[in-house]
């Protein structure tokens, strides 16, 4: 358990990059190199991390250390993937508020913020870019704008729109998924 | 406002989102526009917070959570980013193959698109506050190049565009 434990706080704390490396960095511990998941049983996992709501790569933590170790193994690797980072979060958020009235650090800090604007874009942009092979394309847009007009312009929840774009995906099938 | 009702509200952010800043359109309508207890500057250091520390990006809440209650707050940011992660031992148990359905996943996916344009709506008033001169619209285009074009890590650009920040001061 306490080598199941620090393989997740190990890999999922000094990956950079996001969920897909970090998972992809697991599969090579848990599966290729101690065989403690069958690769099908990985791929089931994968398959409902990328479902489950929330954070994927968490999600993810979870559900292999479930198969392996039951409710326990679920806890600690959660803990072991979340806690050094969220520490590490909340040392950027304080080192923020404590330099926001020098002048110099601002300076550094508005060049972040800046560059935190380009990343939302990319984020919106690889949300949507799986969605726009040449089939499933125009329910992709349809989409995207018909969500971006209703929160910008009616100014209706982001709830009621994940709502009504889940109802519309019962409805709207993309070629493969019909 | 106490860390119970921001743990409930970021958790109602973090449930109804499938990855990283999915949720934040969530907790701008909650936090920002409704309860008025974060700036939407506060919302964007939250956000480049979340992706320069390493690990899972979905961890920015707790840096939003650390703004509006500090270390308290903190807690329930981190708790709401991680409640969500143990539905997946239901999911395992009852749905299984099941997640497979045509109309399950197209759900989920249009679910996804939505978000990408929610995402999209909430990046709009973050860019009114941070862009506001031609050094900072340059970085934040350079930021989004390198980002879709490469496959540096996060913690470059950041490190980058402060220093050009600095420079450019």
């Amino acid at each position: 358990m306490r080598r199941l434990s620090l393989i997740y706080t190990r890999v999922s704390n000094l990956t950079f990059g996001g969920g897909d490396p970090t998972m992809a960095a697991l599969q090579t511990e848990l599966v290729a190199r101690h065989g403690w998941l069958t690769p099908e049983k990985y791929g089931l996992v994968y398959a409902l991390a990328r479902i489950t709501p929330g954070t994927n790569i968490l999600a993810f933590c979870a559900g292999t250390a479930w198969e392996l170790k039951g409710w326990p193994g679920a806890i600690l690797a959660v803990l072991g993937a979340s806690v050094p980072s969220a520490v590490a979060v909340v040392l950027l958020t304080a080192g923020y508020q404590a330099f926001q009235h020098n002048a110099r650090a601002m300076a550094a800090i508005a060049g972040t913020l800046a560059a935190a604007v380009g990343m939302m874009a990319v984020s919106a942009w690889q949300l949507v870019r799986p969605h726009l092979r040449r089939r499933r394309a125009l329910r992709a847009i349809v989409l995207v704008a018909a969500s971006a007009y209703l929160a910008y312009a009616w100014h209706m929840p982001p709830i009621e729109i994940l709502g009504l774009a889940a109802l519309a995906g019962f409805f709207w099938r993309a070629p493969e998924t019909a | 406002m106490n860390a119970f009702l921001l743990y409930v509200l970021l958790l109602k952010a973090t449930c109804t989102s499938f990855s990283g800043v999915t949720s934040l359109p969530v907790v701008r309508h909650d936090l920002v526009e409704r309860y008025g207890v974060l700036t939407d500057r506060q919302l964007n250091a939250a956000v480049a917070a979340g992706r320069t520390a390493p690990g899972p990006n979905g961890l920015w809440v707790v840096s939003v959570g650390y703004f509006v209650a500090g270390v308290p707050g903190a807690c329930a940011g981190w708790l709401a980013a991680i409640t969500p992660a143990f539905l997946i031992v239901a999911m395992l148990r009852y749905l299984g193959r099941r997640a497979d359905r045509p109309a399950v996943k197209s759900a989920i996916q249009c679910m996804t698109l939505a978000a990408a344009g929610l995402v999209i709506d909430a990046t709009i008033p973050l860019a009114r506050d941070a862009l506001t001169g031609p050094v900072a619209v340059g970085i934040a285009a350079g930021s989004a190049l390198f980002l879709a074009f490469t496959r540096y890590a996060t913690v470059w650009v950041i490190l980058g565009a402060a220093l050009v920040g600095l420079l450019a001061s």
